[in-house]
């Protein structure tokens, strides 16, 4: 190994400056576009109510309008008493609100004039995020109304102020790093930043650049973040492969992922967010006031998950496995048609799958039932009783889902040497120990982290369930994730429940992921 | 060789036959019920069990094939094309990721090595009803609401973990004084990876090229949320609709999901001698 030169201590304070100001800066601008917002915000809404208060007194308004007037109350037209009209007033001059030649802006009077009958006075922007602000005041012939026009471009970013701070922290910690004080210049050139982040946000953005200022101090003081660099160097070419997958599921896996454990504590209601705490977690957890054999019941749904689960998982691999035993005899002719034929549920899409077998269990037509009463025995109504339900499910799924264990296992066994059989037979050992001895215990370790894997996807196997059963009856025979999908678009858009659900599920699978490595860890080092 | 060529026992040899029999056709039962449907008159699914037809027609594969869509162009095409462009994006885009992060985490060894893996296993187990909501929040930012290359960016993310562990097992199984070799002789990284670990590697490729496609080719709960534009469905959307609740066409259905499975089984076929033991190749090693 070549021992690399010390870093010049001036480029290293720099470095070490510019990556927490980077960070930062980044904040800041958010806080920054934030109270950028507020303000813009604010003022409109303001011109708005005063033009409104102006229209009130008839008087012209000081900033332009998109529209105003008072807007009177409706009234029945003569011959069309079902039909109601309002009239608005602007100056002298009164005309019906909306028609054919009306101005388009008349629906925004329309629907603000609605609005203050509902709720009284008002000042709001549009929702149509065009910064437009409209204001209703009270006045006796009716509300004063006021649309205002839209805004110019906002304030721009003050770069003079950015390049200005950046500048002083650059030379500070430069100046840290020549007198000798060098963690001592990168802390000051960070914290510079707090002085913006003081005026933008407020104290809690300044305090967090100034822990982030002590971070950094911290860290280069100690030579983290020289270790650090020095890491980077040195595995440039193994993070450099891995760089486009890790950005990649980063921005599209990771950051939903944290978005939608947020959304957990939130609360959607006609199109409104509120935060609710633990208390979605709560409610789902304490079965949202049902009873327990309710199959709305969170623990209804998670007992017949968990049944679900391991029902598919146990004839998953007994099926797979005996199959695979059988395809590797040695003596077997046509293998290769057979496993051909085998492998055929698993090339056709799941949902497709899921459909043929939703036909075939249909009550009156379906092929199922016809074939039961060739057999002399009655039809049954698959979908109307959780078990018969529960059992078409598992069915199909089973269906679609042995032939992985069967190639994994089938991979499996080709991978044991065919001298420990010849060996313990010449020992004089039977079929059976032959298949105990040698061939089970050499297909665990192969097998082990496909059940998990295997186990995962039934737990999440949202297609069979949607679409064979759909819930059937009474949504008895839901899963976790066909609930949370209910929650989410069956039920009123519930997506706060939805996602909290959604954690509830990520942690269970969490929790079986470690125990079920801990148990395959365990049973391959004796 | 020679103990195990010994002629079996009679029984074993009827059992292990009868087992593959009732297997194969349990297994081949609605597969062959859905080509009958395809080629019978009639809307309904399925009026007895036979699964061979008693009168052969080919209206539903013509009705499917020939439906015009708004603009008077050919729907079915038009919707196959947009699966197919998005399948093999997918598998492109999720191959080039894949491969890349494999090779990372078997051949070197650094810091976050083992975060990484576990995230890649952890991923997994996201539920889809958590991403959903947010991914569609993210797209529609990213003016990716409604169009195909969204569909393709998210459809490589779910594919990448799957992948990369796949992959990762593959890679371990390479030889490595082959690598350390080409070291000695000059080769750098880039090079050592495009000329020996990929050629070297084909077979791990392609079983998780399959998959990368199959991710793509028969996701539907995703494109439903995500296309709002009918011209843009794929055929996953597609097939589900003909199927809805209302208005059940299982001869047009079965028609489609033959043409639909067709492409998936022959790939299948092509690459099943890799989908044994390409699978346990990771498996093993762990």
């Amino acid at each position: 190994m070549i021992v690399s030169p010390p870093r010049p201590p001036v480029r290293a304070a720099l470095r070490d400056a510019g990556v927490a100001a980077l960070l930062v800066w980044v904040v800041l601008m958010a806080a920054f576009v934030r109270a950028r917002n507020r303000d813009f915000a604010a003022r409109e809404l303001a011109r708005a109510e005063a033009a409104a208060q102006a229209v009130a007194r008839d008087e012209a308004p000081l900033h332009p309008t998109a529209a105003a007037g008072v807007v009177r109350p409706a009234t029945a037209i003569a011959g069309y008493p079902y039909l109601k009209r309002r009239k608005v007033v602007r100056g002298k001059v009164e005309r019906p609100l909306g028609g054919p030649s009306a101005p388009a802006a008349d629906k925004l009077l329309y629907d603000a004039a609605a609005r203050f009958d509902a709720a009284g006075p008002f000042a709001a922007l549009l929702p149509d995020g065009s910064g437009r602000a409209v204001a209703a005041v009270a006045t006796r012939r009716g509300p004063a109304i006021a649309v205002t026009v839209e805004p110019g471009a906002p304030r721009g970013l003050p770069w003079l102020v950015v390049i200005g701070l950046v500048g002083l922290g650059a030379v500070l910690a430069a100046a840290g790093a020549v007198a000798g004080r060098s963690a001592l210049g990168v802390g000051v050139s960070v914290a510079v930043l707090g002085l913006p982040a003081w005026t933008w946000g407020g104290p809690l953005l300044a305090g967090f650049a100034l822990v982030v200022a002590l971070a950094t101090m911290l860290a280069h003081a100690r030579g983290a973040t020289e270790r650090l660099a020095a890491g980077l160097v040195a595995h440039r070419v193994a993070l450099s492969f891995l760089a486009p997958a890790a950005i990649a599921m980063i921005v599209l896996v990771l950051i939903p992922f944290v978005v939608g454990l947020g959304i957990g504590f939130y609360d959607h209601q006609h199109g409104s967010w509120t935060c609710v705490g633990l208390d979605n977690f709560g409610r789902i957890l304490a079965g949202n006031g049902r009873a327990f054999d309710d199959p709305l019941n969170f623990w209804f749904i998670l007992g017949v998950t968990v049944l679900w689960t391991g029902a598919n998982v146990v004839l998953h691999v007994a099926i797979g496995t005996a199959l695979a035993l059988a395809l590797h005899q040695r003596w077997l002719v046509g293998r290769g048609v057979w496993r051909v034929l085998l492998i055929v549920p698993w090339a056709i899409p799941n949902y497709i799958t899921a459909l043929i077998w939703k036909g075939m269990f249909q009550g009156e037509y379906g092929a199922i039932n016809s074939l039961l009463e060739g057999f002399g025995l009655d039809g049954v109504s698959w979908f109307s009783s959780w078990a018969t339900a529960f059992a078409a499910n598992v069915a199909t799924n089973t269906w679609l889902g042995f032939p992985f264990m069967m190639v994994v296992a089938l991979g499996a066994l080709e991978s044991i040497p065919r001298d420990l059989y010849e060996a313990a037979e010449v020992d004089g050992a039977s079929a059976w120990q032959r298949l105990t001895h040698i061939t089970l215990p050499h297909l665990r370790p192969a097998l082990g982290p496909a059940v998990i894997l295997g186990s995962i996807w039934t737990f999440n196997m949202f297609n069979v369930i949607f679409l064979v059963s759909g819930g059937k009856p009474g949504g008895a025979t839901d899963i976790l994730v066909t609930d949370a999908y209910r929650w989410a678009f069956e039920r009123g858009e519930r997506y706060g429940m939805a996602a909290a659900m959604g954690t509830i599920i990520f942690l269970i699978l969490l929790l079986w992921t470690v125990f079920g490595t801990r148990v395959t860890r365990k049973e391959r080092e004796p | 060789m020679t103990a195990s060529a010994r002629r079996p026992r009679v029984w074993a040899m009827i059992a292990v036959y009868a087992a593959l029999a009732v297997a194969t056709a349990t297994v081949l039962y609605p597969v062959l019920l859905v080509v009958k449907k395809a080629f019978e008159p009639g809307r309904q699914f399925a009026l007895s069990a036979s699964p061979i037809p008693d009168d052969v027609t080919l209206d539903h594969v013509r009705a499917l094939l020939g439906a015009r869509g708004p603009d008077g162009e050919l729907a079915f095409v038009r919707h196959a094309l947009a699966s197919v462009v998005v399948a093999l994006a997918t598998t492109v885009v999720g191959i080039a990721l894949a491969c890349t992060a494999a090779y990372a985490l078997s051949r070197f060894r650094f810091p976050g090595r083992r975060t990484a893996l576990t995230t890649f296993l952890v991923v997994q187990m996201f539920p889809a009803s958590l991403l959903l909501l947010p991914l569609y929040v993210l797209l529609h930012r990213l003016g990716l609401l409604n169009s195909l290359t969204g569909l393709v960016l998210v459809y490589s993310t779910t594919a990448i973990p799957f992948c990369v562990w796949t992959l990762k097992g593959y890679f371990d199984g390479l030889p490595r004084e082959l690598l350390e070799a080409a070291r000695v002789d000059g080769a750098g990284p880039a090079r050592i990876f495009f000329t020996i670990v990929l050629p070297l590697a084909r077979p791990g490729i392609a079983v998780t090229a399959l998959f990368s496609f199959m991710t793509a080719w028969n996701e539907f709960i995703m494109a439903s949320t995500f296309l709002t534009d009918e011209g843009k469905y794929t055929l996953p959307v597609l097939l589900q609709s003909s199927v809805g609740q209302f208005s059940a066409d299982w001869g047009r259905f079965a028609a489609g999901a033959i043409v639909t499975s067709v492409p998936v089984m022959i790939l299948f076929y092509v690459l099943q001698k890799y989908l044994v033991g390409g699978l346990t190749a990771g498996a093993v090693k762990g």
